[in-house]
């Protein structure tokens, strides 16, 4: 059980797609240059939706002959499909997996993306982004001089992510 | 588990196989349809409205994979993803063949399956057929007899297990 | 739901969750004046408006940081417009915060003889008149304790006179984590600045409530434990110093 905590590296995305922050806390991931990263972030955000373009939808009943099947549709063609999964909303990509790291992407109601890059072993990812989503809520959005959907240079944001992340292992 | 659909993508990024099926297990929703009349029938709609389905998955697999190799290195591979309504998993093999499956989020790792997709039966009945040709455009030679029943065959039985 | 808190209560937050003064809700106003129905001021439906209440009544209520947070943030990037540097943004700051301290001041004095009054018994209303300081060390411990416990529900960190001769009127107060600028990172190209300038005016309204004229700055001084750690720099004029001088030989505590 060693090792199985690393944290690599933290990534948001604005709205729009753009890089608004980047952080490594743990070596695992190959370097990239800055430019790199805005590529990256631009891309995964244009991923993301077709992502969640792409989910099967599963016809309700055969098309051809449906007696009485779907009763109250007033609009046929649109609601004669479902999803796979209809608990819960459609979303994009929540996670993805490779041989050495695992990559979680949590959406935040207003659009923003948090992408975090962790060892595939490592548990409770999710709370890790809730806590850093918390940090964000508080030390970014509280803070007076940041410009939204601007890159993030909040000190305070650095130094409390630093230390819970710390703190945490 | 529940099996949604199925790519193969040759190294051109041409999608060479795609098959649908319906949740339930037995009926088929749809083939390649790649050749102009083969549309199956009753649920032809479907498939139309998923047509290009097959170029979103390639351009979203190999935007991942391409984002996999450069943070994870060249010996890094893309192994699956999931959102909150499916799961998709991707094998690519050495010739640059790329494999994708989406499946329901309860299905497990179906790497090894789909390398033994590969080994057991795109090499058995595409590579190995005599009468198929080296590269297949537009799925020419892949949606022979022997590969679609196996590869059914196949995915029934991990739909079944 | 909690009360709207009065701006004087506003600063004193914490970390919990907001708490009205639920059982100061009892207490509140026997005296309801015979409610005319005014159409400018806003009645709530029982017909108990913010006058009605209690002036201890939201003493030991708290409000939530967060939206505390919100307001000075919007209050900062209030004063931000139109300001030529940082020299200027800090003076507005402080002048927002001065006439809350000279208010302020008020409360604090009702508060402070009122709890003692209470505390002997709750009738009685009669009480010693509340103290004004009449020297420097008092009003600064005043600063230092009652005001800070009342904003920030804690005392100050520290209350030092300046070393140098040449500055016998300066005086400093500190706070190692000043509440108002938790959530604040100033830009590297304003690493001067320091927000806490509003509380540099709440303690300037407070000194000139009380009669001394005086001109207080806030401060960074991080160390690395505390890396918003602030210095409040209390500067009295000269006639207050002279005053001081002969309080002193008086014997004027």
């Amino acid at each position: 059980m060693l090792h199985t905590q690393a944290v690599f590296s933290l990534i948001i995305i604005n709205k729009a797609g753009g890089l608004i922050y980047q952080r490594e806390f743990q070596a695992g991931l190959r370097k990239l240059s800055t430019n790199d990263y805005l590529v990256l972030a631009g891309t995964f955000h244009g991923v993301h939706a077709i992502t969640r373009s792409i989910t099967p939808k599963i016809p309700l009943a055969p098309t051809t002959n449906s007696p009485a099947a779907s009763p109250g549709t007033s609009t046929p063609a649109a609601s004669s499909y479902s999803y796979p999964n209809p608990g819960a909303s459609v979303s994009g990509l929540d996670y993805l997996e490779s041989d050495k790291f695992r990559l979680t992407c949590f959406q935040t109601l207003t659009g923003t993306k948090f992408l975090l890059f962790t060892d595939p072993m490592t548990g409770n990812v999710e709370t890790i982004i809730n806590k850093i989503y918390d940090l964000y809520a508080d030390y970014v959005m509280k803070n007076p001089f940041y410009q939204l959907e601007m890159p993030v240079r909040c000190e305070a944001f650095d130094r409390h992510l630093g230390a819970w992340l710390r703190g945490r292992t | 588990m529940t099996v949604y659909s199925f790519y193969i993508f040759d190294r051109h990024a041409e999608c060479i196989y795609k098959r649908r099926w319906l949740p339930r297990p037995t009926s088929i929703v749809g083939k390649s349809g790649q050749t102009p009349g083969a549309a199956p029938v009753g649920l032809g709609q479907t498939v139309k409205a998923g047509d290009d389905d097959a170029k979103l998955v390639f351009g979203t697999v190999f935007s991942l994979r391409n984002m996999v190799r450069k943070l994870g290195g060249e010996e890094d591979n893309f192994v699956s993803f999931n959102t909150s309504q499916y799961k998709l998993h991707y094998y690519e093999t050495p010739t640059n063949i790329k494999f994708v499956m989406l499946t329901d989020l309860k299905s497990p790792s179906m790497r090894i399956a789909l390398q033994q997709i590969h080994i057991n039966l795109f090499v058995e009945y595409v590579v190995k057929n005599p009468l198929s040709p080296v590269e297949h455009p537009g799925g020419i030679g892949v949606n022979n007899e022997l590969f679609e029943e196996s590869l059914e065959q196949f995915v029934q039985t991990r739909v079944l297990a | 739901m909690a009360a709207p808190p009065r701006h004087s209560s506003m600063m004193a937050t914490n970390a919990g969750a907001p708490q009205s003064g639920a059982n100061d809700r009892q207490q509140v106003t026997q005296q309801s004046l015979t409610p005319q129905p005014t159409q400018g001021l806003r009645v709530p439906s029982n017909r108990k408006t913010i006058y009605d209440r209690h002036l201890n009544r939201s003493r030991n209520a708290e409000s939530s940081r967060a939206s505390f947070a919100y307001l000075f943030g919007e209050m900062v990037t209030y004063a931000q417009r139109r300001v030529t540097g940082i020299q200027d943004l800090e003076k507005r700051l402080n002048e927002q915060g001065y006439p809350l301290g000279l208010r302020l001041l008020d409360l604090l004095f009702y508060r402070s003889t009122s709890t003692s009054s209470s505390a002997l018994s709750s009738s009685s209303t009669s009480s010693s008149p509340p103290n004004r300081p009449l020297r420097i060390i008092t009003l600064l411990h005043l600063i230092h304790g009652p005001l800070w416990r009342l904003l920030f529900q804690r005392s100050a960190d520290a209350l030092e006179h300046s070393v140098s001769p040449d500055t016998p009127n300066e005086y400093m107060i500190t706070d190692n984590d000043p509440l108002v600028n938790t959530y604040i990172s100033v830009p590297r190209e304003m690493s001067m600045l320091n927000c806490a300038a509003f509380v540099a005016g709440i303690i300037e309204g407070v000194c000139d409530g009380c009669g001394f004229e005086a001109k207080v700055s806030a401060h960074n001084q991080p160390t690395e434990m505390w890396p918003s750690r602030t210095v409040f720099l209390v500067r009295f004029g000269d006639s207050v110093m002279e005053r001081e001088k002969v309080l002193e030989r008086n014997g004027v505590k």
